[in-house]
């Protein structure tokens, strides 16, 4: 649907199917595929973010909101802010795979990502999704150029992940020309400098509903800057409702329709957290090995001890594992789209469907990525010894900014249970083939032990660790179902420790199909590719025993573990030998580099 | 009038530089475009955008790679690009007689070159040029403008600044200072696409490099790498002007 920024390349999957299917290399987008357009489009952000943010760190974490103001301006005026917008109201209108690498590539400080993502994502994209055409005219030029800025105020003190349950009321006036507004907002992103805000209220204390209300407009009161561990130079404020006449034209889409914009939006803001995630990842990484390289103890450079390279192994690679993820489902996101007809009238609602499709993705991105940002952040933190620890270096705020990732855009333990959950709900809807396949993978356990499929190419261990971190996970599924049955939802940790499962095998499949399409081109890829299988196997391996220890016991705990154990039978890579090939190349280079 | 902008790419400066078998090594690391040309393309549009009717013409010297940086060029808004491709190493003299050739074959007006270049530091590139078409030719040049089909401008020398004024066609070179290069916009990315890239080989300009590079070498400053460990800084500015005066000897 959208201007393809380059040709599509992901085959068409559906959501979800990653578990059960199998696809080989040329199935996927990666960053290898992007376009000449692509790769300057990520130069510009690169150099924005670089010469523009990076140089006025200081203004932006002393709140100086105009200095902020000026920045979105400038990111608007180089169309940084328009790539979502369609053509029709001035905007790009760029495939999905364009605007994750800006959201990756603009990410080298916090407070300005949030600010951004808070303004260009939640805040201008239920507008562009759900706006009349009115709305859009009178609104939406004004966002993409940064002269406004956006926001959006859904959670409330009483209501954050349960987003339904919020108290603010709206009631149309008696002349029937307003909805007037009452209540309360709290963690709002860009309130103290937003022009336009996007809040939700049930009409008549029933109809879930979203309102475009204007900044000065009587009644709506921003509260004081909240006081935060990190991304300390966003805004983030209450919002006070009281009586606030919003004209009856600026409900956005219907009456008693704002949960679907309240959660269509999120599995946006998901990917590109992801995204965004990857970006910060590799800034804080490039600040560890610059000062690493730096700082001499012993008389050596500390980048030269083992334990810091094993340090700089592992966060390389989570960028690597980290940019095969996140642009292998964008890159499918986009291959859904591209099939729709852009000129249809409900192609908006069309939009949000296909990427629905792909919301356990989204959630994986998010939870996966948000956590490797803080174990990258923590080992840079770590590299810097006391000097991490004190606001001189940025390691120390790159710390606490991470923080966030893990709360906002839903928690990870609802995204934890939305990975779970979603995929058992797809299964019994008869939308996902799962069962079967969990049956197929019981039968084969059962039938005893099975001669090992080989497979040839520099990464056959790692395939096949990943075919058995598939069949590790529905088995694990298929023994908690049937110990639980309809109440699996109500037992949380099994649910987590499923989806920790069916997180890493998505995170591995992208990784090793990632290396598989350089060809071998890349002996650190392939390293990396072997380092992250061997991380990511030890993670399914602990997630299956708390499941297998929580759904069993007696005789029938001792056969699942030795049915688990046939499956998770593996010799152990040299991580230490890979880690210093990886880190080696990383610290030569300076900085992130294939 | 059409400009020609002579393009180079060159090593990222916040990249190491690495040494393999004799020669600097590029495998593997960022390459942009050599800041110095990037402020001669900036002037060139400005005086398109400042009214007057010019034609801007980015053009590269060098391999295949090059084309990255006409594309960066082309989506900074040049109006088309020539590639002279070759794996040749060329010196300035050499690559001043390809410039030469396509500024007469393009009947240009005005050529930009970088005042010193990034990698090598070699100044002579714009002067061959301008000595080859017999143009004048001003260096260093920090305010330019175009004025009914003459330059006037400012430019540093030795002994401070003059003021200057030049018929075309001339050759002028830049430095730091004479505007502040934009970046390319994402609508202007994507028109870019369909400008001009035009491949030439280097065989019909007859270039024959009379100096061969035999092998490279990287400079290493080792670093004193101390750290002035005190929050004091009264303390640490002493500690500082002692080291730089005694150990690194810097200052007197």
């Amino acid at each position: 649907m959208s201007t393809a920024v380059a040709p599509m390349v992901a085959k068409r999957v559906n959501g979800g199917s990653f578990l059960i299917e199998d696809l080989t290399a040329a199935d996927v987008f990666t960053l290898e595929d992007l376009s000449e357009e692509q790769k300057q489009i990520v130069k510009t952000t690169a150099d924005f973010a670089e010469k523009e943010i990076l140089t006025h760190v200081d203004a932006i974490e002393a709140k100086q909101f105009d200095v902020t103001k000026a920045l979105l301006q400038k990111a608007g005026d180089l169309g940084l802010m328009s790539a979502d917008v369609p053509e029709e109201f001035g905007g790009l209108e760029m495939d999905k795979i364009t605007s994750a690498l800006i959201s990756d590539n603009i990410s080298v400080l916090g407070s300005f990502s949030v600010a951004f993502s808070a303004h260009t994502g939640i805040g201008m994209l239920p507008l562009i999704w759900y706006g009349t055409k009115a709305q859009k005219e009178k609104y939406l030029a004004k966002l993409a150029t940064g002269e406004w800025v956006a926001s959006y105020a859904l959670s409330e003190s009483s209501s954050g992940s349960d987003a339904m349950n919020i108290r603010t009321q709206a009631v149309l006036s008696p002349d029937g020309r307003h909805y007037v507004l009452n209540g309360e907002k709290m963690w709002i992103s860009n309130a103290g400098m937003a022009n336009l805000f996007t809040v939700f209220a049930k009409i008549d204390g029933q109809k879930f509903s979203a309102f475009l209300i204007e900044a000065g407009t009587p009644g709506l009161t921003v509260g004081p800057e909240e006081h935060k561990l990190g991304i300390r130079g966003s805004s983030t404020c209450p919002l006070s409702l009281s009586d606030c006449m919003v004209p009856v034209e600026n409900l956005l889409g219907e009456a008693g329709n704002g949960h679907r914009i309240a959660f269509n939006i999120l599995n946006v803001g998901r990917y590109k957290l992801g995204a965004a995630a990857v970006g910060g990842a590799r800034h804080a990484f490039r600040n560890g090995i610059k000062y690493g390289n730096d700082r001499i103890a012993f008389g050596k450079a500390v980048t030269s001890f083992g334990l810091i390279q094993e340090k700089i192994a592992e966060s390389a690679t989570l960028i690597y594992a980290g940019e095969a993820l996140v642009y292998r489902v964008v890159g499918a996101i986009d291959a859904s789209l591209a099939e729709l007809d852009k000129s249809a009238p409900d192609i908006s609602l069309q939009v949000q469907k296909r990427i629905e499709e792909f919301a356990v993705e989204c959630s994986i991105i998010k939870v996966w990525g948000s956590e490797m940002l803080e174990r990258i952040v923590d080992h840079v933190l770590q590299i810097h010894g006391g000097y991490g620890y004190v606001e001189e270096f940025p390691a120390e705020r790159g710390y606490r900014d991470a923080r966030i990732n893990k709360i906002f855009e839903g928690t990870n333990e609802i995204n934890r249970l939305i990975t779970t959950g979603w995929m058992i709900k797809r299964a019994l809807q008869g939308k996902l083939a799962l069962l079967p396949a969990i049956q197929k993978v019981m039968d084969e356990v059962m039938a005893g032990p099975s001669p090992r499929e080989e497979q040839g190419g520099a990464l056959a261990t790692q395939r096949a660790l990943l075919a058995n971190a598939k069949k590790i996970g529905l088995f694990c599924a298929g023994a908690a179902s049937q110990k639980f049955g309809q109440t699996l939802e109500e037992q949380q940790e099994v649910m987590g420790a499923l989806a920790d499962i069916i997180i890493e095998v998505l995170a591995l499949e992208s990784t090793l199909l990632r290396t598989e399409k350089m060809a071998g081109t890349k002996p650190l890829a392939i390293a990396m590719a072997k380092y992250y299988a061997a991380r990511s196997f030890r993670i399914v391996e602990k997630s299956a025993e708390l499941i297998i220890g929580a759904v069993a016991e007696g005789d029938m705990l001792r056969t699942q573990m030795t049915i688990f154990r046939r499956l998770s039978k593996h010799e152990p890579e040299n991580t230490v030998a890979l880690g210093r090939q990886i880190a080696g190349a990383m610290i030569e280079a300076g900085r992130y580099a294939l | 009038m059409r400009v020609l902008t002579l393009i180079r790419q060159v090593l990222d400066a916040e990249e190491s530089v690495r040494i393999k078998d004799g020669a600097v090594d590029l495998e593997g690391r960022k390459l942009v475009m050599d800041t110095m040309d990037e402020y001669g393309l900036e002037q060139a549009l400005r005086i398109r955008e400042a009214g007057v009717e010019t034609e801007v013409v980015a053009v590269a010297i060098g391999p295949a790679r090059c084309q990255d940086v006409l594309r960066n060029a082309l989506a900074m808004g040049a109006d088309r690009a020539i590639h002279v491709e070759t794996d040749a190493k060329l010196d300035v003299i050499a690559v001043s007689k390809v410039m030469a050739a396509i500024a007469t074959q393009e009947a240009a007006d005005l050529i930009f070159s970088g005042g010193q270049q990034a990698d090598w530091d070699s100044h002579a590139l714009g002067a061959a040029t301008a000595e080859r078409l017999q143009w004048p030719q001003v260096t260093w040049t920090n305010a330019l403008e175009v004025k009914d089909g003459s330059l006037t401008g400012k430019h540093d020398v030795d002994e401070g600044s003059e003021t200057f004024a030049m018929p075309l066609p001339a050759v002028v070179t830049t430095q730091q200072g004479l505007n502040e290069p934009r970046y390319p916009t994402l609508p202007n990315i994507m028109k870019a696409k369909k400008k001009e890239l035009r491949k030439e080989s280097l065989a019909q300009f007859e270039v024959v490099p009379k100096t061969t590079v035999v092998s490279e070498t990287v400079q290493v400053k080792e670093r004193m790498k101390k750290m002035l460990d005190t929050k004091d800084a009264a303390v640490a500015a002493s500690e500082l002007v002692k080291l730089l005066r005694n150990e690194a000897r810097v200052i007197g």
